[in-house]
C-alpha cells in the first residue's frame, strides 16, 4: 500500500465532511468536557461527603460514637459515598463501547427518552448527537471525578483546619479554599482527560455520529483510497489535542506563580 | 486582670485513638476564665495539640464535656434560648474561637488581604471595603501594613503567622487557641510573633498557648498547665510551676528544657 500525491487530492475532495467532522469532534469533546466535569464534581463531593444516616446508631447511650464493632460500622455507612463509589467503579470496570450502546439503544429509544430527528449547530443530527455527548460525559465523569478526588486529598488537612477554625462550614471551606488548590494541583491530569475525550470520541462514529471518523468512511468509501483518508484524520486528530495540552500546559505554569512550597 | 467568669469548662475529656490503645486525652478537667493567658506545656506526644484541637471540636472528643457560653459543644443537640432541643451549630462556635497553628495555613492562593476578609465576608457578612479597612487597621498594628496585597508565599516566616493571628482577630473571637505558634520558626523571627501574642494578652483577650517557650509561659501566661500521658499533672502560677515543681514528671521536664 502507498501513499500518493494524487491521492491526498481526491481525499481532499472530500474537505467539507472533514471539516464538519472536525467541528462535530469539537463539539462533542466541548459538550462532554462540560458535562463530564460538572458529574466529576458532584461525584467527588459525594464520596467525600460526610453524611451517615444512621450515625445515631453507632452511638452509645451517653451521646459518644461507639469506636468499634458492627453498630459503629453501620453508623459510619454514607449512602450517598457509595452510589458515587459504585457508579465510578461500574463505569471504570465496563468497556465505553457498551456503555455508548446502552446509552444510545436503551436510555434513548423511542420508549424512553424519545430524541425529535433534529439538526441542531447546523448540521448535527440531535438523537446521534446528543447520546454520544451523554454517553462520553458519563464515562469521562467517573475519571474526572477520581482525578478530583485525589487533587482535593491532595490539599494540605491544615488548610481545612484553618477553615473551620476561622467559622467557615464545609460547603464555603470546599469551594474558597480547596477546590481552588486542588484544581491547581490536577490540571495536568485534568488537560490529559480532556485530550483522552477527543481522541476517545472518534468512538461515537459507531453510533452515527458524524464526527471525524464517519467523513473518513465517506472519503474511503468514495474514493477506493485506504491509509490517504486515515492519515488526514490523524493530522487532524493531533492539530486538535496537540494545542489543547498546550493550552492546558501554558495554564499550568501560570498558576504555579504564587504558589506555597 | 483575670475575672472570675467562666468562660470554657472542660470536664473529663477524653480522646482515643485505635479503640483506646492509644489515650491522646486521659480525662483533662480544667477552666478557662475570661482574661486567662493559660500557657499549656508538656513532653511531646503528651497530648496537648490534641487538648487544644478539641477545645473549637477540630477532633470529636470520646468522653467528657466542654462548656463554652453555657453550652456544652461536645454534644450534638443542645437546648436553644427557649428550651428547646436543637442541633449544635459548631460552625457557630467556632467563629468565637480564634485558632493559630504552628505551620501558619494561609491560604496560599489568596493575597494576605483576601486571606484575612474571606471570613468576615462570608460568615459574617461584613461589606467588603469595612472588611478590608478593618483588615488594614490591623495590619498595620502588627507592621504589616504595606504587605496587604502580597501572597502568603512572599512573607517570611514571623510574617505568615503575624498574618495567620490577625486574620483569626478578623472574627473578633472571644478566645484564642495557639498551637506551638513559633516552633516552626527560624530562631530570630520568634520574638516578632511572641510581642504580638504579648500585646494581645495585655489587651485582655483569654489566650491558651501552647508552646515550648518558657520565658513567654512565665512572662506572659497567668496560669500553667502540665501534661504527660493525656493527663493533667499539674497547675498553678508560672511561680507555682517553674520554682516550686510538685510532680517528679515536671521536674524532670523542667530541668531538660531550662
Ligand atoms: N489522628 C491520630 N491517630 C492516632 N493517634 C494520634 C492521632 N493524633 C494524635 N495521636 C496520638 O495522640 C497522642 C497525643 O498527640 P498530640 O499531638 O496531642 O501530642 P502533643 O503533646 O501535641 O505533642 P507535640 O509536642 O509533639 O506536638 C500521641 O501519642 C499521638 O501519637
Ligand atoms: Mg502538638
Amino acid at each position: 500500500m502507498s501513499v500518493s500525491a494524487a491521492g491526498f487530492a481526491k481525499t481532499f475532495q472530500y474537505a467539507d465532511m472533514f471539516k464538519e467532522g472536525m467541528l462535530c469532534t469539537v463539539y462533542l469533546s466541548f459538550f462532554t468536557v462540560i458535562l463530564g466535569f460538572l458529574l466529576a464534581l458532584v461525584l467527588a463531593v459525594m464520596r467525600l461527603s460526610n453524611f451517615q444516616p444512621l450515625r445515631f446508631l453507632a452511638m452509645t447511650p451517653d451521646g459518644h460514637l461507639r469506636e468499634e464493632g458492627f453498630l459503629a460500622a453501620v453508623g459510619r455507612f454514607n449512602p450517598i459515598s457509595f452510589i458515587a463509589t459504585v457508579y465510578v467503579e461500574v463505569v471504570r470496570a465496563t468497556p465505553m463501547l457498551v456503555q455508548l450502546f446502552i446509552v444510545y439503544q436503551v436510555v434513548f429509544s423511542k420508549n424512553v427518552i424519545d430524541l425529535p430527528s433534529v439538526t441542531v449547530l447546523g448540521f448535527l443530527k440531535l438523537n446521534r448527537f446528543l447520546p454520544g455527548v451523554v454517553a462520553l460525559a458519563l464515562n469521562s465523569g467517573a475519571y474526572l471525578s477520581e482525578i478530583i478526588r485525589a487533587g482535593i486529598q491532595s490539599v494540605d488537612g491544615g488548610q481545612t483546619e484553618a477553615s473551620r477554625s476561622l467559622g467557615l462550614t464545609q460547603g464555603q471551606t470546599m469551594l474558597y479554599i480547596i477546590l481552588p488548590q486542588a484544581i491547581k494541583n490536577i490540571l495536568p491530569a485534568i488537560g490529559n482527560e480532556f485530550v483522552t475525550i477527543i481522541k476517545e470520541s472518534a468512538i461515537t462514529y459507531t453510533i452515527g455520529v458524524q464526527d471525524l471518523m464517519s467523513a473518513v468512511k465517506a472519503a474511503q468509501a468514495g474514493t477506493f483510497l485506504v491509509l490517504e483518508p486515515l492519515l488526514v484524520v490523524a493530522a487532524m486528530y493531533f492539530c486538535l489535542t496537540f494545542p489543547t495540552s498546550k493550552v492546558i500546559a501554558y495554564f499550568e505554569r501560570r498558576m504555579r506563580r504564587g504558589d506555597q512550597r | 486582670m483575670a475575672t472570675k467568669d467562666n468562660l470554657i469548662q472542660v470536664t473529663d475529656l477524653k480522646k482515643y485513638y485505635n479503640r483506646g490503645a492509644i489515650k491522646a486525652l486521659d480525662g483533662i478537667t480544667v477552666n478557662v476564665q475570661k482574661g486567662d493567658v493559660m500557657v499549656v506545656i508538656g513532653p511531646s506526644g503528651s497530648g496537648k495539640s490534641t487538648f487544644l484541637r478539641s477545645l473549637n471540636l477540630m477532633e470529636m472528643p470520646t468522653g467528657g464535656s466542654i462548656i463554652f457560653d453555657g453550652v456544652d459543644i461536645t454534644k450534638k443537640k443542645v437546648p436553644n434560648e427557649k428550651g428547646k432541643m436543637v442541633k449544635l451549630d459548631i460552625d457557630k462556635h467556632r467563629q468565637k474561637m480564634g485558632m493559630v497553628f504552628q505551620h501558619f495555613n494561609l491560604f496560599p492562593h489568596m493575597t494576605i488581604l483576601e486571606n484575612m476578609t474571606l471570613a468576615p465576608i462570608k460568615v459574617h457578612h461584613m461589606p467588603k471595603d469595612q472588611a478590608e479597612k478593618k483588615a488594614l487597621e490591623l495590619l498595620g498594628r502588627v507592621g504589616l501594613g504595606d504587605r496587604a496585597g502580597a501572597y502568603p508565599i512572599q512573607l517570611s516566616g514571623g510574617q505568615k503567622q503575624r498574618v495567620a493571628i490577625v486574620r483569626a482577630l478578623m472574627m473578633e473571637p472571644e478566645v484564642m487557641l495557639f498551637d506551638e505558634p513559633t516552633s516552626a520558626l527560624d530562631p530570630e523571627m520568634v520574638g516578632e510573633v511572641l510581642d504580638v501574642m504579648k500585646e494581645l494578652a495585655q489587651e485582655g483577650m483569654t489566650m491558651v498557648v501552647v508552646t515550648h517557650e518558657m520565658g513567654f509561659a512565665r512572662e506572659v501566661g497567668n496560669r500553667v498547665l502540665f501534661m504527660a500521658d493525656g493527663k493533667l499533672l499539674e497547675q498553678g502560677t508560672p511561680d507555682d510551676i517553674f520554682l516550686h515543681p510538685q510532680h517528679p514528671r515536671l521536674q524532670e521536664f523542667l530541668s531538660k528544657v531550662l
